[in-house]
């Protein structure tokens, strides 16, 4: 049985992908109560632009640092001049705004791009593999997934040792009571949903060499991320590293036993996190 | 004296529509009775989704699930049960949505606002993913092919291959199931569930339990979805993927919104607004959904209302020239 250590590592590196996705998601959600179902779209983006980029350049590093950036921008805009503006409308019409521009996004990526799945080929040492204790695993799978680590770990730096991030968790928290204490809580918003949009892209960056670039890849993340987000529970980073996990797992592991019922287990558990304890495994009761 | 009046031309509109409708099949070619068909079916599909939206405020994305499971059981029924009547399919579909609803109705209600809204999009990618894999019974990637049965009323035989008498059938069904629905919002029980929308504790202080409200509204709203997605069925002779999929609870929201959520006729508006447009610039640009998807971003943005909004401010600005200040304080109250 060598396949286990292999689809262990292979879900492992899925969760990677799955947490910096659903980490933005659920800190831009538990700070301003905005559910962004465009989140995934970034994600999308950041393949999108990186293939571009390498069919001009053919350096991964380069667009590894472009394309965040450039999702950074563009999250910054969507929030300032499209979110702010229905803030007042209230909370279904910042729903309905994302859910559109989702939209939008998906229907541009595939007058842009064409709507059929595009392939990115890895070059230099990422392209080879690697003898890990006996296994032969690709490079590129442990690379995302050092990635992910990396990212994660600034992140939690972030938030946990700098003034920024003490602001940002209080104002998840409660940021009305940091408004009133003079932080300009819109301005910090907006950092976080554009850090959300450029974390989203960076996904989509790694992703892209190893699944498909195709205009259908927002919609699949964001419903993994959606359960991530549902079983982890609202707001929770921690929750979102855990479920991440068991949903990377779950999916690797299905695959490999149950092949028809994979999509169906990550439901099941689920439906079971939400019979059991609706709020989530590590969410504030609701 | 104002509430006669705008009585009066309500009627005035209704009876000019229905006669409009009535004789249609006698005056245009049976393309455009085909669009109006899908107009009318889509337009109960829109009116159930702003049930839930605009009467109750829950936002589902995933209302596409009954619609979807109303196709597939028509579908399904049709072709397992031999001899199966027209109406018979039609009950097949609109109690398997029934059911589905009040089942899922019971699972995902105890949530609201953006978890509901998150919860239903991943239901939906559920059913999306069952009727993908059920090759068995779904049919899988190839759908589901059916022929519309006729029906026998007793005294006659009608024939439903004919696009004219599929039309009137859909027409007297599902127009009379919007009426009903318009009439609901004045039963007890649609009063209710403005009074729910509007302040909910105020509604369980007067002792209404709310989450059984939510819950029936909820499951009627998939019995009518699943109505009109056994039609849909039904009308196309064909039930695919796109019936249940994500997309077509896209679809559901931009008609909707297009339309208006504020009042009973912008989704029926909107459907049609929406059928006409992709009818009309599907022929310029395989990419119509970004200029749907574009519509639907400025909607939101400026014209929260939708057209309903727009038509009754353009209404209120045209009132305002002919009239007094005071009158239009009444207006006001009338709403």
């Amino acid at each position: 049985m060598g396949e286990i250590p292999v689809f262990f590592l292979h879900g492992l590196v899925y969760a990677g992908l799955l947490f910096l996705v659903s980490s933005g998601l659920t800190l831009v959600f538990g700070m301003m109560n905005v559910l962004n179902f465009a989140h995934a779209s970034f994600y999308m983006l950041g393949a999108y632009f990186s293939y571009s980029l390498l069919r001009v350049t053919d350096n991964l590093w380069l667009s590894l640092l472009i394309c965040p950036l450039l999702l950074f921008l563009l999250g910054a805009l969507i929030e300032r001049y499209l979110l702010r503006r229905v803030h007042v409308y209230g909370h279904l019409h910042e729903l309905l705004l994302t859910f559109g521009l989702a939209y939008i996004i998906a229907e541009l990526v595939k007058l842009t791009w064409g709507n059929y799945p595009l392939g990115v080929n890895l070059t230099g040492f990422l392209a080879g593999t690697v003898n890990l204790f006996g296994l032969t695993y690709p490079v590129y799978r442990l690379f995302m997934f050092a990635c992910a680590i990396l990212i994660s770990l600034i992140m939690a730096a972030i938030l946990y040792k700098t003034r920024i991030g003490i602001i940002v968790r209080a104002a998840v928290d409660d940021n009305e009571m940091v408004n009133s204490l003079g932080i300009n809580v819109p301005r910090v918003f907006m950092g976080v949903f554009a850090f959300g949009a450029a974390l989203s892209g960076f996904a989509g960056v790694i992703a892209g060499p190893l699944l498909s670039t195709f205009p259908g890849m927002a919609t699949e993340i964001l419903i993994d991320a959606f359960v991530v987000i549902v079983i982890g529970g609202f707001g929770s980073l921690g929750g979102a590293l855990i479920a991440s996990f068991m949903i990377g797992e779950l999916q690797a592991f299905g695959t490999l036993l149950f092949p028809d019922l994979s999509m169906a287990l990550i439901y099941m558990l689920m439906a079971l996190v939400l019979i059991i304890k609706p709020s989530g495994l590590f969410g504030e009761e609701l | 004296m104002m509430k006669q009046r705008s009585y009066g031309s309500f009627w005035m509109w209704g009876v000019f529509l229905l006669i409009m409708v009535v004789v249609l099949p006698l005056s245009v070619k049976s393309y455009q009775i085909n669009l109006v068909t899908e107009m009318i079916i889509f337009g109960l599909f829109a009116v159930s989704y702003n049930l839930l939206l605009g009467y109750a405020g829950l936002l589902s994305f995933g209302h596409a699930m009954f619609f979807g499971t109303g196709a597939y059981a028509t579908a399904v029924g049709l072709i397992h049960i031999p001899g199966l009547p027209f109406f018979g399919a039609v009950l097949i579909g609109t109690a398997a949505s029934t059911v589905v609803g009040l089942a899922l109705g019971a699972l995902l209600l105890r949530h609201k606002g953006s978890y509901f809204a998150l919860l239903t999009l991943a239901f939906n990618a559920l059913f999306f993913a069952i009727a993908t894999k059920w090759h068995s019974v779904t049919g899988g990637d190839d759908g589901l092919s059916l022929d519309r049965p006729d029906i026998n009323l007793g005294f006659a035989q009608l024939n439903m291959s004919d696009i004219n008498t599929f039309y009137y059938v859909t027409l007297v069904v599902i127009g009379s199931i919007i009426l009903y629905c318009w009439y609901f919002n004045r039963t007890a029980m649609g009063q209710t569930v403005l009074l729910m929308r509007e302040n909910e504790e105020r509604m369980k202080f007067l002792g209404y339990n709310a989450s059984i409200t939510r819950l029936i509204l909820f499951t009627f709203t998939a019995a009518l979805a699943g109505l009109a997605g056994s039609f849909y069925a039904l009308f196309f002779e064909f039930t695919s993927l796109s019936a249940i999929s994500v997309d077509m609870t896209t679809i559901v929201v931009l008609m909707t919104f297009i339309g208006g959520t504020g009042s009973f006729i912008g989704p029926v508006l909107g459907a049609a607004v929406y059928i006409y447009l992709q009818d009309f610039l599907s022929d310029i640009t395989d990419r119509w959904p970004l200029v749907m998807g574009i519509i639907f971003i400025l909607m939101v943005l400026y014209a929260p209302g939708g057209l309903s909004g727009i038509i009754t401010s353009l209404k209120e600005a045209w009132s305002k020239r002919f009239r007094k200040k005071g009158d239009i304080g009444m207006e006001g109250q009338e709403r």
